[in-house]
């Protein structure tokens, strides 16, 4: 099978962790000067705590994630979100936007990819919404982390049936506009 | 608790998959574990700075602040004032998630954080100029943009209603 789109190896020190560090020393300094080193010391031992407790949870997200996009045959999947594949169409495109591992570079080519195939705007639009609103990865890893569950749990939930909606819409509009021309 | 709950779950999970993977591809499991080994050690840094930060951010944020404009009273404002913060919000997911953290540490209901959430997902402004217009075109972009509007405000006056 083809390797799903994993990301490449990153750079472990980044823009990212750059900007986080400085983010971290003003807030840590500003903490220190306005209520003493007692609150800081107090505050970063809590936080550690709580790291050290996230981590079993971390490292279950990390596999899981990596994991789903082996277990998901993706060609056989991309060919049901094709042209004329209706409601299940833009579901499938949601979900393959999701669970299919990679960053933004992986997700878009997929999505042209889809589009250039026959598949119209609508199920484009469900894919990366899918993407940009459920990743698997970015939930399970990211969100999982630092949110509490039940927020992750009824955001996600609240949120499956956008994609399909956008595209629902975007679809409606498109034929209004072809039955006035 | 509810990280017990969460963690045993993620578990399960996992190791379904992992289990499906030995069973149907077993020559890419070596993959699987390196690609997990190099997610994790890429976001434990980010994880921990991220985490301290939010705990210090939350002490910082003026709670009445917080509360007034993203507290139980705050109302539809609120979550307006939420989805706005998280269109602006540049950089990457710890950084948006451990805002989101303080903000709920502060006093912010989890409506407004959804709204906040939602809309930093729908409108990462870096990555729609450098990747989805170049590699999507404008058209594609400007309708999923224009459509998503109302998205961040509806999820969070659902999620204040359910939470």
């Amino acid at each position: 099978m083809t390797p799903p789109g994993q990301p490449k190896k990153r750079k472990l020190i980044d823009g990212g962790l750059i900007t986080l560090c400085i983010i971290l020393c003003l807030s840590g300094g500003a903490v220190w000067i306005k209520f003493g080193p007692q609150v800081f010391w107090s505050s970063l031992l809590t936080d550690l705590g709580f790291a050290a407790m996230l981590l079993p949870k971390v490292i279950g997200g990390v596999l899981l994630a990596v994991a789903l996009g082996y277990v998901l045959p993706r060609e056989r999947i991309m060919a049901l979100a094709g042209p004329e594949s209706g409601v299940r169409g833009l579901a499938v495109a949601m979900l393959a936007g999701a669970i299919f591992p990679g960053g933004p570079a992986v997700t878009f080519s997929l999505t042209a990819g889809l589009m250039a195939s026959g598949a119209d705007l609508a199920a484009g639009v469900a894919m990366v919404s899918g993407w940009v609103l459920l990743s698997a990865n970015r939930t399970l890893i990211w969100e999982l982390s630092f949110l509490p569950s039940h927020f992750v749990l009824v955001r996600v939930l609240l949120t499956l049936p956008v994609p399909i909606l956008l595209g629902l819409a975007i679809r409606h509009m498109a034929k209004r506009r072809v039955a006035a021309e | 608790m509810n990280i017990l709950i969460g963690t045993i779950l993620i578990w399960a999970g996992a190791l379904w998959a992992l289990s499906r993977v030995r069973r149907d591809h077993a020559s890419e499991l070596r993959t699987v574990w390196q690609i997990s080994l190099d997610t994790f050690l890429f976001m434990l840094p980010r994880l921990i700075l991220g985490l301290l930060s939010a705990g210090f951010l939350a002490l910082l944020l003026p709670e009445e602040f917080v509360q007034r404009y993203l507290g139980d009273n705050a109302g539809f404002g609120g979550l307006l004032v939420a989805a706005v913060f998280g269109a602006l919000t540049p950089g990457g997911p710890f950084v948006a998630f451990a805002i989101g953290a303080s903000a709920i540490k502060a006093g912010a209901t989890l409506g407004a954080v959804a709204a906040y959430v939602t809309a930093w997902c729908i409108y990462s402004i870096l990555r729609i100029m450098s990747y989805e217009v170049p590699m999507l075109g404008g058209t594609f972009t400007r309708v999923r943009l224009l459509y998503s509007l109302p998205v961040p405000i509806l999820l969070g006056l659902l999620a204040q209603a359910v939470m």
